[in-house]
């Protein structure tokens, strides 16, 4: 493969690549990806990828009416990943040049070298990859001017005014990633993928209460890979009030009870819960403890795939990199493994883990398919793509009506799981009593805690594809250096019994 | 490349009033599980982020592209976002020269570590945790911070750190030991290898306990990482405007144990020494609790704008992409006791349990600074004053003012815990913090064994 950059010496690729338009620019990269791959291989790497990637941010974010945030960032660097001897590498360079990326397979290399051990890392084979996607849209979210994406925001939290309310907060946000992907093994893959989110927050504060309310999502709105009609979809505006006045009366509620009783939870919760307690534990680097110094491991062992029941009948859990608008979604992983839709807990069984070519080898099953790094200068991890708890039937109504005593929790307010994932504790930003089937009164400070197996064991139903909704996440944290990855969750309300709720300090 | 030249080669583009703030990194970080080598990261990095103001409308541009021609693309989006922007009455205006004092928290030895070194190093602590499968990391990295300004500001600092950290475990045992500091050379990562091996030997066996309130003794990793969650809500000046800190409304009243202070010290040599902050702004030591009295908060130029009471910054303004949380306390001191070891501190205890570090903390309650989390990698029971026979993992829910409202004693000495997970540019920071024994810990469930 020519390497243009080498033959234009002094003439940086970016430089290149700034003046083309993006049809022209993939040869470019390209080019460095292969300057990279022969000089990793021409070092001794048995096997190399190389990923160049570029990455916009926008942020927009106001609070009290006035502008916090208005960001534009960009990040550009080529990453290198090689094997040898049976030991990884990883390096990187902002330089899109071609000493940038022969500096970077050579530094990438000698750490793999200088890594003592018994190294023995193997990958499954998979078939060369190439292709090119990019994120379906209506209209792209950078095309919306940042003083549009001020005013929706300064409207919104202004809609969010109201008795007791002492912080309001609007933001919008856009990303676009442009990455491509080689390999010494032929794989030669190209993708953008485009997102954008928005969210309202609000705080209220009474007597000494202090209390919140979000949507569509707490924790940074909602993001899905989509155009800025998803951020229109939300209407930010028009949900403000309610929000507002929840968060009000939430500061003169009661308190949530102590007690072992039925938990209604909405699809907003119950994503977390498919991100915490399901998630994380089937990442087959978590199970062989690549993850035990930081994130942690997980309950689940190699040997229990196919036999450990994770939940009642009622439980059907998918990995889906396919799925339209997840934050999860792509063409290929970043090792070029072709995206696919798979079983992970089926009517209660534990049927499949989420792995990288290094795991699935290992363990003898799969092809990977899950690899994803943040960013250019991350080595890729196994990650989460779009994981889903399917639908069952019914709507939430349904769900309340067969509970004669019990609470409907709404909206994640805190979050925390052990090492192993096992043991966990949520909180909501508000809840009610479910009385007779109904919901009765408000209640605060609404927590709820539990044993995985027995807590998705406790699950008696999943309201149906109506209800369904996909949640985008973009702060799920991994690895050491530090990575954080987009990821989404589709989920309806779903019903659990016996469980403990209203845990006191 | 230095962050200097690349903060002033920013703001050279831009016509008007600007600030660029530019950070350099080149760091290693040998990672390790099941006693090998398995994630290792080299990073180079420049990083320049520039603020441009418009009279009192201000947009933020960043870019790793710091040519010419990336640095003129990040003036026009800079400029775009300012002009983007409606007035804004609370600007306080960028931050004017300043004489930063001097600090240290640079060593040269440390910044020439490489590949070899630290994957040498983390082969170190590896072969010290003998046959307990070890997994962690060495890392090292040099990082250099300058911010200017079109006032004349004009800072800049060089950085080192290296940490060491080990997780020695297998089926039913783990312990957990870690080093930091800004030289290389006073972090032995063999040291950390052992103690990590020799706690997880003890961990074998671990049985239930009932949940309930129980006296405690936490050593510095646990205590540092609860004060720390407690700080992000209580101990900036965005928390006390917005009501969510528990200091809202009680400065100036005791609200832990008159054992309990607790600083924010940038200068001190003993951390990870910074001589400004974000802004620029020359650091300054900020007492948060006196004798258990709420004494104060860290600020920003933007906060203390606000605020409208003659507040001024303290130096503690965030990286531009930590912003929404206001000022934090970035280098967390917490005064040390009377106490010489940890054992001492279980025996004013009595009767209770012994933590040696917490996982995957939650804030429950912020205004009332109630959090949950687990313990991990080396918990026991503590009988008659002794450390007993190790526990499972142990789900806490504790109001940390309730936690701290009696306090039976503090170690002497003070550990540096590092507190950065290495997520986004490398900023090096931790909290001092001594062995601390308290009467109150609120275990509310019980998890895992210890282990992998």
């Amino acid at each position: 493969m020519p390497d243009l950059a080498t033959k234009r010496p002094g003439l940086l690729a970016r430089e290149v690549i700034m003046r083309a338009k993006r049809a022209d620019f993939a040869p470019i990269v390209r080019d460095l990806c292969a300057s990279a791959i022969d000089a990793a291989t021409g070092a001794g790497a048995e096997y190399a990828d190389a990923r160049v990637v570029l990455k916009r941010n926008q942020l927009v974010a106001t609070k009290n009416g006035r502008v916090e945030r208005l960001s534009d960032s960009e990040s550009e660097g080529i990453g290198v990943r090689v094997l040898v001897n049976g030991a990884w590498g990883f390096a990187c360079d902002r330089r899109l040049t071609a000493d940038g990326a022969r500096d970077a397979a050579v530094r990438a290399c000698t750490f793999a070298r200088a890594a003592a051990g018994n190294h023995s890392r193997a990958l499954t084979a998979i078939e060369p990859q190439t292709g090119k996607h990019r994120s379906a849209m209506e209209r792209d979210p950078f095309d919306v001017s940042l003083s549009d994406k001020v005013d929706l925001c300064l409207r919104a939290d202004e809609a969010l005014t109201g008795r007791d309310i002492v912080v309001r907060q609007a933001m919008v946000r856009a990303q676009r990633e442009y990455k491509l992907l080689l390999t010494s093994e032929g794989t030669d893959v190209e993708q953008e993928l485009i997102e954008c989110g928005a969210g309202i927050d609000c705080a209220a504060s009474g007597d000494g209460v202090f209390q919140l309310r979000s949507y569509p999502s707490a924790h940074v709105g909602s993001s899905c890979q989509s155009g800025w009609e998803y951020v229109e979809g939300l209407d930010l505006v028009g949900e403000a009030p309610r929000v507002a006045e929840q968060a009000a009366a939430l500061v003169r509620a009661d308190e949530c009870p102590s007690g072992l009783t039925t938990v209604v939870l909405d699809a907003d919760q119950v994503a977390l819960q498919v991100h915490e307690s399901v998630g994380h534990p089937t990442e087959l680097d978590r199970i062989y403890g690549m993850e035990a110094s930081y994130a942690g491991t997980s309950f689940l062992k190699p040997t229990d795939l196919g036999s450990l029941r994770y939940g009642s009948e009622h439980m059907n859990i998918t990995a889906d990199a396919t799925t339209s608008g997840g934050l999860g979604s792509f063409a290929f992983d970043d090792e070029g493994v072709p995206a696919a839709r798979v079983p992970v807990v089926e009517g209660g069984l534990l049927t499949g883990f989420l792995t990288s070519r290094e795991t699935a080898a290992r363990i003898g099953s799969g092809k990977g398919g899950s690899m994803r790094a943040d960013g250019w200068n991350r080595m890729p991890l196994v990650r989460m793509t779009n994981l889903h708890l399917e639908p069952g039937e019914g709507a939430l109504d349904d769900l309340l009506a067969d509970v004669d005593d019990g609470i409907y929790m709404e909206t994640n307010r805190s979050w925390s799981i052990d090492d192993k994932r096992l043991n966990f504790q949520f909180g909501t930003q508000i809840a009610w009593e479910i009385n007779g089937g109904k919901l009765g009164r408000m209640l605060r400070d609404a927590t709820y805690t539990g044993i995985t197996p027995q807590f998705w064991g406790s699950l008696d139903a999943v309201a149906g594809p109506d209800s369904w909704r996909l949640y985008g996440l973009t702060n799920c944290g991994k690895g050491q250096p530090g990575q954080s990855a987009h990821v989404s969750h589709g989920a309806a309300p779903a019903r659990f019994r016996n469980v403990q709720v209203g845990v006191k300090s | 490349m230095k962050a200097m030249d690349v903060a002033k080669a920013a703001l050279a583009v831009v016509d008007g009033e600007a600030e660029a703030v530019a950070h350099v990194e080149r760091s290693g970080l040998a990672r390790f599980a099941d006693s090998e080598i398995h994630q290792p990261t080299l990073i180079e990095n420049v990083v320049v982020t520039l603020r441009v103001v418009r009279d009192s409308r201000s947009g933020v541009a960043t870019t790793n592209k710091v040519d010419d021609a990336g640095l003129a693309e990040l003036a026009r989006r800079a400029a775009d976002a300012a002009e983007s922007a409606p007035a804004d009455g609370t600007f306080p205006g960028l931050g004017p020269a300043t004489e930063p004092p001097v600090v240290e928290g640079d060593d040269e030895e440390t910044a020439r570590l490489g590949p070899d070194d630290q994957a040498r190093l983390a082969a170190a602590a590896i072969e010290a945790a003998g046959p307990l499968p070890a997994f962690g990391f060495f890392t090292s990295a040099v990082t250099e911070l300058a911010v200017a300004s079109s006032t004349g500001l004009a800072v800049k600092q060089r950085m080192t750190d290296a940490s060491a950290l080990v997780v020695a475990a297998d089926e039913g045992r783990s312990g957990y030991a870690e080093q930091t500091a800004w030289r290389a050379g006073a972090v032995d990562p063999a040291a950390v290898g052992n103690a990590a091996a020799a706690k997880a030997e003890k961990t074998a066996g671990s049985t239930e306990i009932e949940p309930g309130t129980y006296g405690a003794v936490l050593e510095p990793y646990a205590l540092a990482d609860l004060i720390e969650y407690f700080a992000h809500d209580s101990f900036g000046a965005l928390g006390l405007l917005e009501e969510r800190s528990y200091l809202s409304g009680r400065l100036g009243q005791q609200v832990f144990d008159k054992k309990i202070s607790i600083a924010d010290d940038s200068l001190d040599p003993r951390g990870l020494p910074k001589a400004f902050d974000f802004e620029g702004t020359p650091k300054q030591r900020v007492q948060l609790i006196e004798n258990g009295v709420a004494r104060g908060v860290v600020w920003d130029r933007e906060t203390a704008a606000q605020a409208a009471d003659g507040a001024q910054s303290t130096g503690h303004a965030p990286p531009p992409d930590s912003r929404d949380w206001g000022p934090l306390p970035y280098a967390l001191s917490i005064a040390p006791g009377e106490a010489e070891s940890v054992e001492e501190l279980a025996e004013l205890v009595g009767d209770g349990i012994y933590i040696t570090r917490l996982h995957y903390l939650g804030v429950v309650h912020p205004r009332e600074g109630v959090i949950t989390g687990m313990t991990r990698d080396g918990t026991f029971r503590i009988r008659n004053g002794k450390i007993a026979e190790p526990l499972l993992n142990l789900r806490f829910t504790v109001a940390v003012p309730e936690l701290l409202h009696e306090v039976y004693g503090l170690t002497r000495s003070v550990q540096l815990v590092n507190s950065q997970n290495f997520y986004g540019e490398r900023y090096p920071y931790g909290v001092l913090a001594p062995a601390v024994a308290c009467a109150k810990f609120a275990l509310t469930g019980v998890g895992s064994k210890p282990g992998i």
